[in-house]
């Protein structure tokens, strides 16, 4: 069961992180259009307003890619001279951390969209973008990660409790920083 | 509110919860317990307008662009031809090392992509060679470093946006350092070679006609650093679009070679998203905090600090630097810059110090964080690419080139015209 989760998880955000990625090259020719339009005396316009959107959505969206493939930067000082029940230990609590402050962050950024979408709030740019048409998939984002981060934590609990804890910290372990990069 | 801010983060970090989670938890006891009014309220706003940013941007393309290059084999062409090139002088291959890094780092703004990638190209080489395993692999990790001070740096881009200084400046300011220091890291080779030969292979000349041929190899990535840098100063391109351009030369240089292909552009595609969430999440901590610690006073209380510690402004910077010392051996990069900028800067800019100086005084400082133990990224980077030996092999042979960031240390603050004079001389 649990390992079913984390596999589903990991499928669906792997397809997450590609069309992220996509989203963000597809912003990169965008960019260069504008920049070639611009040598030529012409201009796209609102191309920073559009990279700084798409910035914020790429963000929020690829947290919980990350989180899987173990890149948030932890310290393994402490962690790394442990045995094997303190290690999962270490990474379920930083999981709890990260999980209980992950959701507040969602909670507090719904304010942020629920006031464009009350006062139908538009960019104080020259492409007036509706704000909630942005913020709406941003803080989307930010609740997907909650959401994968408390699902994670449970999967990774019953597996510590299953005493499986090879794959407890293939979950949620931490590689160091090394790994976090390749 | 310092002291209780510091033991925090120390604490927290050692615990292993996630360097950008601990920024926000910091941020929220900074609003708990010492400001007047709740600033929790201002989270949304925070994490909008940090992420909404036109400017960085610039780091997931510059990510792309090293993953793109890296995983297109044109660094192994780089390593090659510079081979012809300076395998002349002693310590040989060693040169290369520190060369093809330093061409690198300027490419691609990451410090563990360019040692890893040097690392797997040289390491064979090494041993059909002969050489001493340690200088060898000290070499590729201490080059590595230079990753994050030669512009094209995402550490930068990092760095100027938290501390509102201008990237472009920051840029032109690394360059003179970074180059010096890749020459620095030469010398000391030479040096080392010159008194024990043992360590430095047998040096090789090549015929001209074959240094030649080798520069037609470099002429790709020599070509993809003038316009990414090119672009920036003839204001033609701002860092991010300088960035979106680079993306698309890699991409060219990458077909040129015929390396496009599905499964390598996956690849670079999922690096780019997990590399860029993983700093992100850690601007957008150190941004909140920033936030909160401003609002709750941090100011005053540094001023009261200052006056009370009766520190001249030089003795604040010693303490910082042995600050960046010593927690160097524990935490590096990009962790150690973000969770330091909040408090360190202000102090030094209160003391009338120029932030794009102590920027790079900073980046040379992580550098030395990336190849000194226990906690030394470049360090693991290059011995995991290695696979055999001892760690302890690597740590050696990087001390001279720590002795050499140490040297830089002290003629940046002996002379900070350094890293001032391009940017004062071309950013008007």
């Amino acid at each position: 069961m649990e390992e079913i989760v984390l596999g589903k998880l990991r499928r669906w955000n792997r397809w997450i992180a590609v069309l992220t990625g996509v989203v963000l090259m597809l912003c990169a020719a965008v960019v260069l259009l504008d920049i070639i339009l611009r040598r030529m005396g012409s201009s796209l316009g609102g191309t920073d307003e559009i990279s700084g959107y798409v910035m914020a959505i790429a963000t929020s969206w690829g947290m919980a890619y990350t989180l899987l493939e173990l890149g948030h930067v932890r310290i393994d000082i402490l962690r790394g001279r442990s045995d094997r029940l303190a290690r999962s230990l270490f990474d379920l609590f930083a999981l709890i951390v990260l999980a209980g402050t992950v959701t507040t962050i969602a909670v507090k950024c719904w304010p942020v969209l629920s006031r464009s979408l009350q006062n139908g709030s538009r960019a104080n740019t020259p492409l007036e973008t509706p704000l909630a048409l942005v913020q709406a998939p941003w803080f989307a984002g930010w609740v997907w990660f909650a959401i994968v981060a408390w699902a994670t934590l449970f999967a990774a609990l019953v597996l510590v409790l299953k005493g499986k804890f090879e794959k407890s910290e293939n979950a949620i372990g931490c590689f160091g920083e090394e790994k976090a990069v390749e | 509110m310092i002291t209780a801010i510091t033991i925090g983060l120390l604490g927290f970090l050692a615990l292993s919860i996630p360097v950008g989670i601990v920024l926000f938890l910091l941020g929220f006891g900074v609003d708990a317990f010492y400001s007047p009014f709740p600033l929790i309220r201002g989270l949304g706003n925070q994490v909008w307008s940090t992420s909404n940013n036109a400017t960085l941007i610039a780091i997931p393309f510059f990510v792309l662009l090293g993953e793109i290059l890296v995983r297109s084999g044109i660094a192994a062409r780089t390593y090659e031809a510079l081979d012809r090139w300076v395998s002349w002088l002693p310590g040989g291959l060693v040169h290369a090392n520190i060369a093809t890094a330093t061409m690198f780092s300027a490419t691609s703004g990451s410090s563990v992509a360019t040692a890893a990638t040097v690392a797997t190209v040289a390491m064979p080489q090494a041993e059909k060679l002969g050489y001493d395993p340690k200088l060898f692999s000290g070499a590729i990790a201490a080059g590595g470093t230079l990753g994050i001070m030669i512009p094209p740096s995402i550490n930068l881009i990092v760095y100027g946006f938290l501390t509102q200084t201008s990237i472009p400046q920051l840029f032109l300011a690394g360059l003179v350092p970074g180059i010096a220091l890749a020459l620095g890291f030469m010398a000391i080779t030479v040096v080392i070679c010159l008194l024990r030969p043992g360590l430095g292979g047998t040096s090789r000349l090549f015929p001209l006609g074959s240094m030649l041929r080798a520069l037609l190899q470099l002429i790709p990535i020599i070509l993809l650093f003038t316009i990414i840098i090119g672009s920036i100063y003839n204001g033609w391109a701002t860092p991010t679009e300088a960035a979106a351009v680079g993306v698309a030369c890699a991409l060219l240089i990458a077909a040129l070679f015929g390396s496009v292909t599905f499964s390598m552009i996956t690849d670079s595609i999922l690096g780019t998203v997990k590399i860029t969430s993983m700093i992100m999440l850690v601007v957008i901590g150190a941004s909140f905090l920033n936030f909160t610690l401003a609002s709750a006073g941090l100011g005053r209380e540094l001023e009261t600090l200052l006056t009370g510690l009766g520190l001249s402004p030089f003795g604040t910077i010693l303490v910082v630097v042995l600050i960046y010392i010593v927690l160097g051996f524990f935490i590096e990069t990009l962790s150690l810059m973000v969770v330091t900028i909040p408090i360190i800067v202000p102090l030094v800019v209160a003391q009338g110090f120029d932030p794009i100086w102590f920027g790079i005084l900073m980046i040379v400082l992580i550098e030395m964080a990336l190849i000194t133990p226990p906690v030394g990224l470049n360090l693991y980077v290059v011995q995991g690419a290695r696979k055999t030996g001892k760690m302890s092999e690597v740590m050696l042979g990087a001390i001279p080139y720590a002795v050499a960031m140490l040297i830089m240390v002290a003629l940046l603050i002996a002379f900070p015209q350094i890293a001032l004079y391009l940017p004062s001389a071309l950013g008007g």
